[in-house]
């Protein structure tokens, strides 16, 4: 009796350990930049889903029941930080029971904790707008801080993962070189951009344009989280009249109302990017996420 | 007693008012403030005539270790120039530990029902709906332990139960050393990328001990604004449906949201002379819509039928409340909401149609909201 126990006991722990060693690591990611990264990286060892689409504004998801079944799943959970995900991502950890993807494990990993931050707010009051105490979150639009996350990330997942770290280093390589070369082509189209001034919706391009060396000169929300009210578009296109912006900026997800207003009384042209991979048709990798961006930013006379 | 209690209140609120950030020496504070003008009284409603204050909220959390995290949420309301301090959570929860489990212990909000876990500052209307306030005193919380365990099913599925004291529902203070439990299960997935639902039901047994007092209760059909979280109507059983559906273009809720509620209460064996047709029973629906970042307009329809308690036998009451909102949120931080109200009785006393202006302010950290 106790021998046959033993033996479904042993069976139990083969087929457990099996299942440990050829099972692919399951990523929950919370916006779609990271999803392509993490396939980038992770290749065919990694299962990854993203909680979010473009088209969703990151500020503002619900922690509903079908993410925290997709938290609960995963082993590994990557996410920007720096407080972007503040309304849902608590609750979605506390919510999906799952010990592997708590903040103290290695299952869990920000992007914002890899590399410094841009505008950091000298004072914190909410009478400033929604600020991020921690500095600007947005970081997948700086290719140089990218790539930064992007050894992080691979790291991680050498760590999590030891049986197959060298597959995850030659596709760490492989991404690394190929970004390299990208970041090169893409700074070559961009060279004419340099000094161009735009009117931003809200603070989410900084990283964009501050590699590009393009000026903003205005948004469009009178505080962080606060939509566009028209006085304050009304000051905007006063201002206009002597600093002459050569284009005003949308992502795919905000309401462009305020920004297509804008640009019929102004003349200045509304350009519509996507804010992240899946944000038009063309962008469906980090790649060509970029890719569309700079030939979108391009057309600006 | 009570001014030592305002003033060590007082101080906790200036300390932990310095530092808003949480990190490890400073936990999340947040602060909500809710004030109102009324133009009526109205039926079973903690809220007067004129101007007055809601929940004023002082709430602490933060992660006490790697397992566990804590909250502590006070209260302060003022009735007839008395303030009043009120401890409504008081928890400790883990932090993932094995197979999905769930567990909190301290004061806290039951999970019953769909609004009950939830703090009144998130509601869309200025006052829970009438069958709430009747049967669960608007918001049900007491000391107890639950477990909730999240079941490995391709859908959301968790299953809980919990334990409490029993004080703070009708009829209370029983023998037992626990007085109240409740099972309750929630399903929940998505249509579509644009459409959520959610399905509850939740079942409460409480020990009733016969309150021999009840019969002096003459005045009570109408919970005469005083102040007491304790549901105005008893019964050993309450069953709870609830339903959700929000919708949202393409899921970007930040625009623009539809969120249509509903919930059904029934209750039992109301004490020990009620008869088997003898019991509580009532519903509400409701439907929000967020138009507009800023913008939101809403209507509550809602109806319970209540058997008052007077000695051997009971009085037949029941009331019927139609609510009209509309809100606008400055900031995701700030709300101010117009709500007309209209409500039809039988058997109670200050019955009014009203209009009230609310305001409900949040300064601090700023919690997630559950689904």
């Amino acid at each position: 009796m106790n021998f046959k126990k033993n033996h479904i006991v042993l069976l139990l722990l083969s087929w457990s350990i099996s299942n440990v060693a050829f099972a692919k690591l399951d990523i929950l990611t919370c916006e779609p930049e990271w999803q392509s990264l993490a396939k980038s990286l992770g290749g065919s060892k990694v299962n990854v889903i993203s909680a979010t689409t473009a088209f969703q504004d990151p500020h503002h998801i619900e922690a509903r029941p079908s993410l925290i079944v997709k938290a609960r799943n995963a082993d590994l959970i990557f996410c920007t930080g720096a407080q972007l995900e503040i309304g849902w991502l608590p609750l979605l950890l506390t919510k999906s029971a799952n010990s592997r993807i708590q903040t103290n494990q290695l299952g869990y990993f920000l992007a914002s904790d890899q590399v410094e931050l841009i505008e950091k707010p000298a004072i914190l009051d909410r009478s400033q707008g929604d600020v991020h105490a921690s500095g600007n979150p947005h970081v997948h639009w700086d290719p140089y801080r990218l790539l930064k996350v992007a050894e992080a990330f691979s790291e991680r997942l050498k760590i999590m993962d030891a049986a197959n770290s060298e597959y995850y280093q030659q596709r760490y390589v492989e991404f690394s070189s190929r970004w390299g070369v990208s970041i090169d082509k893409w700074e070559s189209l961009a060279s004419a951009l340099r000094g161009k001034k735009a009117i931003v919706y809200h603070k989410n391009w900084s990283y964009l344009l501050n590699w590009l060396g393009l000026e903003v000169i205005g948004d469009l929300e009178p505080k962080p989280g606060i939509p566009p009210t028209s006085a304050h578009l009304a000051g905007l296109l006063t201002n206009m009249s002597y600093n002459n912006p050569d284009v005003i900026l949308v992502a795919n997800y905000q309401n462009n109302k305020g920004a297509h207003w804008l640009s019929e009384k102004s003349g200045v042209p509304v350009l519509e990017l996507p804010f992240t991979v899946g944000g038009s048709k063309a962008a469906n990798s980090l790649f060509s996420l970029y890719d569309d961006t700079l030939s979108k930013l391009n057309k600006i006379r | 007693m009570k001014y030592f209690r305002l003033l060590s209140y007082l101080v906790l609120l200036l300390g932990v008012a310095v530092k808003a950030t949480a990190n490890p020496e400073n936990p999340a504070v947040s602060v909500i403030l809710d004030g109102f003008y009324k133009t009526e009284e109205t039926a079973l409603s903690e809220r007067g005539r004129s101007f007055g204050l809601g929940h004023t909220e002082l709430s602490l959390e933060s992660a006490v270790d790697d397992r566990f995290i804590g909250r502590l949420t006070t209260v302060l309301e003022s009735h007839d120039g008395e303030t009043e301090v009120e401890m409504e959570e008081a928890f400790l929860n883990t932090t993932g530990i094995a197979m999905g489990l769930d567990i909190r212990a301290g004061r806290f909000l039951s999970q019953v029902g769909y609004l009950n876990s939830r703090h009144t500052h998130s509601d869309h209307f200025a006052e829970r709906p009438a069958v709430y306030r009747a049967l669960l005193g608007a918001h049900y919380f007491d000391d107890g332990l639950r477990i909730n365990t999240l079941l490995p099913t391709p859908f959301f599925w968790r299953v809980g139960v919990e334990a409490f004291k029993g004080n703070q529902l009708a009829g209370g203070e029983g023998d037992d050393s626990v007085g109240v439990y409740t099972v309750n299960t929630k399903l929940g997935g998505d249509f579509s990328v644009s459409n959520s639902w959610q399905l509850g039901a939740s079942y409460i047994k409480h020990k009733l001990k016969i309150v021999e007092d009840e019969h002096e209760d003459e005045e009570h059909g109408e919970d005469d604004h005083g102040h007491s979280h304790s549901a105005g109507y008893s019964a050993e059983n309450l069953y709870i449906l609830d339903a959700v559906w929000k919708w949202a273009p393409l899921g970007n809720a930040r625009n623009r949201q539809l969120i249509l509620l509903g919930e059904y209460i029934y209750a039992d064996d109301l004490n020990e002379y009620a008869t088997d047709d003898d019991s509580h029973e009532g519903w509400y629906a409701s439907l929000v819509y967020r138009f507009h970042p800023q913008w939101g307009i809403g209507i509550r329809q809602g109806e319970v039928e209540l058997k008052q308690a007077h000695g051997e036998h009971f009085h037949d009451q029941s009331l019927k409340e139609t609510d009209v909102m509309v809100s606008w949120s400055h900031s995701h931080f700030s709300t101010i909401r117009l709500q007309y109200s209209r409500q039809q009785d039988v058997g109670f006393e200050s019955v009014n149609d009203a209009v009230s202006l609310q305001y409900v302010m949040s300064i601090g950290a700023h919690g997630a909201h559950e689904f």
